[in-house]
């Protein structure tokens, strides 16, 4: 936890809430039970034209308590760490239990894996310290044009407990960072933003972030060209991740009569091209979420998804698994105690073993729309197989710039633009999307329809 | 400030007299405490499969101003103890009285809901109640922020629909109905690139308002002229002699307020008056930078800062009849349902997108339309807005929960009929 706050007494505190809704549960009818305690430390440091404008501590705590007394199933979460918190998720979960099947997982398959110890806090200052740094760096690398305006930094430390009525329990402590950019370009109104997840603070690189950030920018200072018909595409890892976003949907397990999977895969079988392969992993230590067990305690695993172009595994809380007949490979998330465990991606990542330097792919076409950012999310129509995208990029002509489109529609046939990818870059970077993180390079895509 | 004439379940209102007491005796070394932040939220999802999740949430923030900067420390929990922690980071140990706890059965559901709940769920949608009780203390006094229950169904995947209102309001059978009703089998799209005048109507008008001139006009945009709409106080930004209102008492509309989250009480704001630029939405920061009054610093939740939001967008009616509109019209679109949209801070231009609709020719409603995206600039929309604006104000459910830098916050809109002469198909 970060300096200044209590880290023996909230340790000691989550451990008591946890073993007060222990106790309550082991009084009361509930056959089966889990519960879940959290408590969080972030320090928020918002930086405005190089000066300290606002700091922010939130320390946020809270349990999770799952019950099944036999036939009734049940949920419900409190906030704080006091006694009173404990009584009312275990009050609160037994009121609204429901008839149902056991949800939690068997104690037979629960387990942790080791993952690799998370980076210390920052020191107090750091925030100010780098945000300062960047703003030079972005200064210097464009020569004034690029402004770094307002920074936002985010740091912070949580801890959680796991345990069971069948006697087990996991822990698990670790520090995130990330950072907010608002970038003012030249004289032009309005602002660039960037979200930059940050794995070890003690190896940040304000250099390197800048040049990343700043030559994505000062591409659309070119003068407006606009242009449609059938172009090959350079996906920028902000778009890319957005479009893996949008179809992340097809690797949650579902039932197989709603399962739209199948009406997009070409006669071998093929959802997208050969370069593309993707992963669910949890244990990545560079991954913005490192858990040793998913949401409902099964061991972390790294799971295939997508091997070059075929898909292969898909996820599932344990209640899901065995409703759809999967295989149960630990696909439960848990957002926060709030959150009752349910089926969704936790890291999506592409592998870029055999990616490509960016250099080499934003020259592997003669013309092509390079797309650097997205203007609105990402929208796909699995049983039409269509997506529709849109977003700003700049148009290349024999490796020169050529203008700036800032408002593009891509849309079509969505299993031809994924079999159409030609390379993916080595280029990962992480996002956030509204699908959970997404680690995504670039991606070079052959002839696809534009709308300008 | 004074403590309501009301019972108000949520908080000892002694308690809170003993809180605002010690508020005002608080010394601090630097910074000046500005305020206490209280919140108890009860959060309920019934799921389609009929499971209930009850989440309960209390938390609290201080917060202090220094000469150029502010601080917040926010924690969980509402104890005695956990507030005197909050306060305790810049200034001597606050003396907090002893907390009763309070009938924590008044922070239910209303009677009977979760029964409804699990009907309407059985037709495969998630039913969400939320309801939040928050006070904020100053060294003048406590204040309650009162705030209306409120009510989301969302659809589930792979249709993706949902609605927020006011829980109890007359017509939310009537919304549920109109969400769950089916898109039409066979739609059209128009043609990309076609540039057409495009009617708003069945409350899509104000969805269209509330990005183009409602977050336009929020106090911390304004002050830094990132917004498109920085510097053009006075301006006539429409031909359309419309009044823009930005209005907390609506207590029928999601945004519903009586005091921010800042303690200030809030009334109607103009942003419009017959077509020209006349207001900004500031919370307490932002209103000393732009001059004018605060009232609409609205908080996410007792973790996060109060930012300058909007609340409830009311366009009042005009005289033009809304068929008349659309008779007028030889070729164009007339758009029922808006499912968002977004303006690019880079290049100030809206992308609109369309859930639902009907292209017009000759004045009558032909094919209707699938789901697509219509794009302008804001300044060059809100000036092709026709003078005649419909007489039939509707609120919009479609808007629900709005989003600014990732962080919602529930808003509403009521606006009649209104012709925009020129939008771009993407």
């Amino acid at each position: 936890m970060p300096s200044g706050s209590n880290t023996d007494g909230l340790v000691a505190r989550l451990q008591e809430v946890s073993d007060r809704c222990a106790c309550l549960l082991d009084s009361s009818t509930a056959v089966r039970w889990e519960v879940f305690a959290k408590t969080s430390v972030t320090r928020q440091t918002e930086v405005l034209q190089g000066r300290l404008k606002r700091s922010v501590q939130i320390a946020e705590s809270g349990v999770g308590v799952r019950s099944w007394d036999g036939s009734r199933a049940g949920f419900a979460a409190a906030s704080a760490l006091e006694p009173s918190s404990a009584r009312d998720a275990v009050d609160a979960a037994r009121a609204g239990a429901r008839p149902g099947a056991d949800p939690m997982p068997p104690a037979r398959v629960m387990g942790t894996v080791p993952v690799k110890p998370g980076p210390a806090m920052p020191p107090r200052g750091w925030a100010q310290h780098i945000a300062g740094e960047l703003g030079l760096a972005l200064a210097g690398l464009s020569g004034s044009v690029l402004r770094l305006e307002r920074a936002v930094v985010q740091e912070g430390r949580y801890r959680w407990t796991l345990s069971t009525g069948d006697g087990w329990s996991a822990d698990h402590e670790r520090m995130v960072a990330s950072l907010l950019l608002e970038i003012l370009v030249g004289d032009r109104p309005g602002i660039w933003r960037e979200w930059v997840h940050i794995s070890d603070p003690g190896s940040f690189d304000a250099e390197a972030i800048a040049s990343r950030l700043g030559n994505r920018i000062l591409l659309t200072r070119n003068r407006v060209t606009t242009d449609s018909g059938l172009h090959d595409l350079i996906l920028h890892p902000e778009v890319t991740a957005q479009l893996l976003a949008a179809v992340s949907p097809l690797f949650l397990a579902t039932d197989d009569a709603r399962d739209p999977l199948p009406h997009l895969l070409d006669s071998n079988g093929f959802l997208a091209a050969f370069p593309l392969t993707l992963v669910d992993e949890r244990s990545d230590p560079t991954a913005p979420v490192v858990s040793p067990c998913d949401g409902e305690g099964l061991p972390a695993k790294r799971t295939l998804l997508l091997d070059e172009g075929a898909p292969r595994h898909r996820v599932a809380s344990w209640a899901d698994a065995r409703r759809f007949d999967e295989i149960p490979r630990g696909g439960a998330v848990r957002l926060s105690y709030r959150d009752r465990p349910s089926t969704g991606l936790t890291n999506l990542r592409v592998v870029t073993r055999d990616g490509m330097p960016p250099g080499e792919l934003l020259t592997a076409s003669r013309r092509a729309l390079y797309v650097l950012r997205p203007l609105a999310p990402v929208v796909c129509d699995f049983e039409r197989d269509t997506y529709s995208l849109i977003a700003s990029g700049v148009w290349l002509r024999r490796q020169q710039v050529r203008g700036w489109h800032p408002v593009v529609e891509l849309s079509g046939s969505l299993g031809t633009l994924l079999r159409r990818i030609a390379a993916v870059g080595e280029d990962l970077c992480w996002f956030q999307t509204a699908h959970g993180f997404v680690g995504a390079p670039s991606l070079l895509i052959r002839r696809q329809p534009v709308v300008g | 400030m004074h403590r309501p004439a009301t019972d108000f379940p949520a908080f000892d209102t002694d308690w809170l007299d003993g809180l605002a007491e010690g508020c005002r005796g608080l010394r601090g070394s630097h910074p000046r405490f500005e305020d206490l932040y209280l919140e108890r939220r009860l959060e309920i999802r019934v799921a389609p499969d009929a499971s209930i999740d009850t989440v309960r949430l209390e938390g609290g923030a201080a917060r202090w101003r220094f000469p150029s900067r502010w601080a917040m420390h926010a924690g969980s929990g509402i104890s005695s103890a956990a507030v005197a922690e909050l306060v305790s980071h810049y200034a001597d140990r606050l003396k907090a009285p002893p907390r009763r706890r309070t009938r924590d059965g008044e922070l239910n559901p209303p009677p009977g809901w979760i029964e409804s709940a699990i009907s309407l769920a059985g037709r495969g949608v998630d039913v969400r109640f939320f309801k939040r009780w928050a006070v904020v203390i100053r060294r003048d006094g406590w204040r309650e922020v009162s705030t209306p229950a409120l009510i989301r169904v969302e659809q589930a995947a792979p249709a993706s629909g949902a609605l927020l209102a006011v829980s109890g309001h007359p017509s939310l059978a009537e919304w549920v109905r109109s969400l769950l009703d089916p898109p039409p089998a066979k739609t059209w799209n128009p043609p990309s690139g076609t540039a057409c005048p495009v009617i708003f109507t069945d409350g899509s008008s104000g969805v269209l308002l509330h990005e183009l001139v409602g977050h336009m006009v929020e106090g911390d945009l304004v002050a830094s002229g990132r917004s498109p709409l920085a510097g053009l106080g006075g301006a006539n930004l429409s031909e359309a002699e419309i009044d823009l209102v930005d209005d907390p008492r609506r207590a029928d509309l999601p945004g519903a307020f009586d005091t921010d989250d800042e303690g200030v009480r809030s009334g109607p704001i103009t942003l419009l008056r017959s077509g020209r630029l006349c207001g900004v939405l500031c919370d307490r920061e932002t209103a000393e930078t732009c001059g004018v009054p605060a009232g609409r610093g609205r908080r996410t939740d007792w973790r996060l800062p109060p930012i300058p939001r909007l609340s409830n967008l009311v366009v009042p009616p005009g005289t033009g009849s809304p068929q008349d509109l659309e008779a007028d019209l030889k070729r164009g679109l007339v758009v029922t349902r808006l499912a968002g949209a977004t303006v690019d801070p880079v290049s100030s231009r809206a992308v609109l997108r369309v859930e639902r609709g009907h292209e017009i020719r000759n004045g009558r409603r032909r094919r209707p339309l699938g789901p697509f995206e219509l794009t302008g600039g804001v300044i060059e929309i809100l000036a092709g807005i026709d003078p005649t604006v419909g007489d039939d104000p509707t609120p919009d459910w479609r808007l629900g929960w709005c989003l600014k830098d990732g962080l919602p916050l529930p808003t509403g809109s009521e606006a009649p009929t209104m012709l925009v002469h020129r939008l771009e198909v993407l």
